[in-house]
């Protein structure tokens, strides 16, 4: 029998193991686990006293800050036996290979920098609106605002673990109460760092308000239990549209959903590019960074590409080259980044098997462990392209980049565009049709491309908005004002 | 036993009556479906050039034993491996090409002068000589089944023979009165085969009964996801689709809001009509759950003469949260105890009655093999799960080998059935990969599928 993994409840400090009693989850990858049964623990979840919250309330932020840097500092790999078993599950029962998922953990202690941190909560939100009432001065002087912290549920992604940290972090960035509905493709990872916690500052308010449980998508007992206006403000939903088509069900007025619903990303090839191989040779690396990070499970991860193209014979060929030398670049990645896969993806090579006797109108090269393409031969995608997956890239040829214009939408996340005379042209007419990140395919290596799409200051927008912005609840306290002229002027 | 069955036309084999294709003891019966299938490769391989395609990559040649069979059956996916744009554009030209590589008949000498609609493209290819259908799966793209005249006969042998193997029934010379909750006449796979077997089976149109009298155009399934997305976008004229199509849409989705309504006055009306005689009823088991539940509520029942037919399939696909004894409640109402039923997918004419044991038989003109896991044959014997491939031996213009969408169970020892019927025969329990594989966290796109659910959904009354 395989291996099942005993995984506590976390409940604001405590740490509850399954008992007897515990509740056994099939996991994704046979990794199976078991814990102690959510409904017997809701009060352990859930906080319907908002005036618990006042130790939160009254820390100040620095105190926090350093808290989180010495968590930060705790998040090694090879010293967190904590973080080691969530590592040893996740590889189990995600979707990333074990070098880029070291990756992913060794990034962890970075995104609790506390300088990083401060500068992310000081734009997003502002420190003073956090640790005080900030008056609003000159007439409104009398006016004070304060961000004040909610109480959140994070149904959380598990295609990359770094959401487990970053909800974290930002729970104590936001002087929030915060339950973390855990994915099963990572039960652990929230719950190790939660973990780690509790062990640096077992008292501390930050490590007082956070919980992590799993519980099954679709659990309507739980869901109507733990979302209710008594219960929870604020809902931040990651993952399938299926999990948060079935949060809405419980939505009333007074609870804000946000919902970081499934996301796709694409790249736009001018055709400037085909003017010199050396240009083609750029996009090609470029196209192999974006498809390829993370192993192509992140939706920033470009799945289609559209080509300023024709679709005769001569002009579908250039574009196989394309593709070609695409296909030749992901042995260029670092494993750091990306690795050929382990088993095939049989659904996927059905499809393209599919096709690849319709060579009227695909071409048809590679394979899902090694990475491959398919170039339609005619201005669409392919109708199975959100089962585009293990390195596997649709390129479309289209007149002109406007017309992909189209096919944008709220789930277009991030467009990498080559080469960078193309950007003025596209920038704000995509902007409005949804995209949501424009980033460059130039740099001529893996790690230059990757380093540029990924080079952000800290607090910038995240799928179109901005989350802990957002969080907050935003309280105006108004006193009475000093000047009565002031008033008047109002009146009028 | 009549006498022994021929390897080179299979087809002919559905003249034999149902016991005698239900008796050929197993060894037999292997040779034999071998012996067919390496003849049948080996006429159709270079004469198919989707197959020709296919064989060449996989570089089979010929069939030695039957598993040699697999890597050159289609995919499911290749009847509808054509760009969906061409249905967009109207290009019935390159619509003919694609299909044309599927087909061993020349369809480049089809005159496809004026046509504008995949109706009117069906109706010229069968005035030409081919039978073509269609089903349409969840994304709304629609698969043609190359079918030609060709396979007519064999094809309504073998359907008749099914009905009285799933009821025990001869519709040969038991014409019943039929009810069938639904649409009528067009191309669609099951409408089809209602135009051309049903209705005789009923012993005439007018004792053949429809909830409706048309049919949903085959154009309006197929461009729903589109127009629904143009609408939004508020750019549906630039579709450039033919007003009367539009306005076509607009009433089937009138027709799905009342849907509920009409079915029960309909059934209503016939159940009055018909007490105390033999009827026969069809349909899904969805719809005709919907019409016992209506009329348990109110207290009906129905009475009909003993030897009346129900006759389902489609399991309970578009009804939500059935209750587990949404079999016996239709039982009840209709009065009926035998509930027939039929498995099979729309490629493959050979599909597989029930028996009373609640075991799928499959006649051997269709010849099963079950693939694991790693695209592998599973092993022939005792019991075994997998994604379940059908050789259809009985088209002769086209390649009948394919790959289903299917897990199944099947029990290959025919000596231990109950029914005393010598046939691979498949576990009542059928799931479709496309289900399994999906998944509470699977990533779906916002796009035209939620469009064609929502218009289907409409259009079913489900909504």
């Amino acid at each position: 029998m395989a291996q099942v993994f005993d995984i506590p409840i976390i409940a604001r400090g405590r740490v509850i193991m399954p008992g007897d009693d515990g509740v056994h989850y099939k996991g994704r990858g046979g990794a199976d686990f078991r814990q102690a049964d959510p409904h017997k623990h809701i009060h352990d979840l859930v906080l319907g006293d908002t005036s618990r919250m006042r130790d939160l309330h009254d820390t100040p932020m620095a105190q926090i800050i350093d808290l989180l840097a010495e968590l930060g500092k705790r998040l090694h790999l090879d010293d967190n036996a904590l973080l080691q078993e969530s590592f040893a599950l996740a590889l189990k029962a995600g979707g990333l290979a074990e070098p880029i998922l070291h990756g992913v953990y060794d990034a962890l202690p970075r995104m609790f920098d506390p300088a990083m941190m401060t500068a992310l909560v000081d734009k997003t939100i502002g420190l003073a609106y956090l640790d005080g009432w900030v008056a609003s001065g000159g007439d409104y002087e009398s006016v004070s605002i304060r961000a004040v912290g909610t109480r959140q549920l994070h149904i959380t992604a598990g295609n990359v673990p770094v959401v487990a940290a970053m909800t974290i972090a930002r729970a104590g960035l936001t002087k929030s109460d915060i339950l973390i509905k855990s994915p099963s493709n990572d039960p652990l990872t929230a719950n190790a760092i939660a973990r780690t916690l509790i062990e640096i500052a077992p008292d501390h308010p930050v490590t007082k308000h956070v919980a992590v449980a799993y519980w099954k998508g679709g659990d309507d007992y739980m869901d109507s239990q733990v979302i209710r206006t008594s219960r929870i403000d604020k809902i931040t939903a990651w993952g399938g549209m299926s999990s948060v088509k079935h949060i809405q069900k419980f939505l009333t007025p007074g609870i804000d959903l946000t919902a970081l619903n499934p996301k796709y990303s694409m790249s736009m090839i001018g055709r400037a590019t085909f003017a010199s191989e050396a240009a083609v040779d750029e996009a090609a690396v470029g196209l192999a960074t974006l498809a390829g990070f993370y192993n192509q499970t992140a939706c920033a991860n470009t799945r289609i590409v559209y080509v300023e193209s024709g679709t005769d014979d001569a002009s579908i060929e250039q574009v196989v080259v394309l593709g070609r030398k695409m296909v030749a670049a992901y042995a260029s990645l670092p494993p750091l980044l990306s690795t050929p896969f382990p088993t095939p993806n049989r659904e996927l090579e059905a499809e393209m098997a599919a096709i690849a006797l319709e060579d009227d109108f695909y071409h048809v090269e590679g394979d899902t462990l090694c990475g491959g393409f398919i170039v339609s031969k005619f201005n669409d995608r392919v109708e199975f392209y959100d089962k585009l997956n293990n390195r596997v890239v649709n390129f479309v040829p289209v007149d002109n980049l406007t017309d992909v214009l189209k096919w944008c939408d709220d789930t277009t996340q991030t467009v990498g565009i080559y080469p960078e005379s193309v950007r003025s042209n596209i920038v704000d007419l995509f902007a409005l049709a949804g995209i949501q990140r424009l980033v460059s395919l130039a740099g001529g290596d893996p790690l230059t491309v990757y380093a540029n799409s990924h080079h952000m200051p800290p607090g910038s927008p995240h799928d179109g908005i901005e989350p802990m912005r957002r969080s907050m609840r935003w309280v105006v306290n108004m006193q009475p004002v000093k000047k009565p002229e002031i008033l008047q002027i109002a009146a009028e | 036993m009549a006498g022994s069955f021929l390897p080179d036309n299979p087809a002919a084999w559905t003249y034999r009556s149902w016991d005698e294709l239900m008796s050929i003891p197993r060894e037999e019966r292997d040779a034999l479906q071998l012996e067919a299938v390496r003849i049948a490769f080996g006429r159709l391989r270079d004469r198919i050039p989707a197959l020709k395609k296919l064989a060449d990559r996989q570089g089979t040649d010929v069939i030695d034993k039957i598993e040699d069979v697999l890597p050159v059956c289609f995919d499911h996916r290749v009847l509808k491996n054509y760009p969906i744009q061409i249905i967009e554009n109207r290009d019935f030209k390159k619509l003919t090409g694609w299909l044309d590589k599927l087909t061993a008949h020349d369809l480049t000498r089809v005159d496809l002068s004026g046509i504008t609609t995949i109706e009117e493209w069906l109706k010229r290819l069968e005035a030409y000589g081919m039978l073509v259908t269609y089903s349409s799966g969840t994304t709304g793209k629609l698969s043609f089944v190359p079918r030609s005249y060709d396979e007519l006969g064999p094809w309504k042998f073998h359907f008749f023979n099914v009905n009285y193997a799933a009821s025990g029934v001869d519709p040969w010379t038991t014409k019943l009165p039929t009810f069938f909750p639904g649409y009528r006449g067009g191309y669609q796979t099951m409408l089809k085969m209602m135009s051309l077997f049903n209705v005789e089976m009923a012993g005439g149109a007018d004792n053949y009964y429809t909830l409706y009298d048309t049919h949903i155009p085959a154009d309006l399934m197929a461009l729903s996801g589109r127009l629904q997305a143009a609408e939004d976008k508020g750019d549906i004229a630039a579709l450039g689709l033919d007003p009367a199509l539009l306005e076509q849409r607009q009433q089937m989705l009138a027709q799905g809001r009342s849907r509920d309504g009409d079915l029960d006055a309909w059934f209503g009306q016939l159940i009055e009509r018909f007490r105390g005689q033999k009827v026969k009823i069809g349909g899904t088991f969805a719809d005709m759950y919907r019409v016992a539940r209506a009329g348990l509520d109110r207290g009906v029942t129905c009475e009909f003469a003993p030897g009346s037919i129900l006759m389902g399939g489609g399991g309970m696909k578009g009804y939500k949260d059935a209750p587990a004894d949404w079999e016996a409640q239709i039982k009840s109402f209709f009065g009926i105890d035998r509930m027939g039923n039929q498995y099979g997918f729309s490629e493959c004419i050979g599909n597989a009655p029930l028996g009373e044991d609640d075991f799928f038989y499959l006649p051997p003109y269709s010849v099963p093999l079950l693939m694991g896991p790693n695209g592998e044959a599973l092993p022939r014997e005792g019991v075994q799960t997998g994604r379940l491939v059908l050789v259809d031996l009985v088209p002769q213009s086209y390649w009948g080998g394919f790959t289903s969408g299917d897990e199944v169970t099947i029990h290959w020892d025919d000596d231990q059935s109950e029914t005393g019927w010598k046939a691979p025969r498949i576990a009542k329990t059928i799931r479709r990969f496309s289900e399994a594989e999906g998944g509470d966290d699977k990533i779906t796109c916002a796009g035209s599928q939620q469009a064609y659910n929502e218009f289907m959904a409409f259009v079913a009354g489900e909504a």
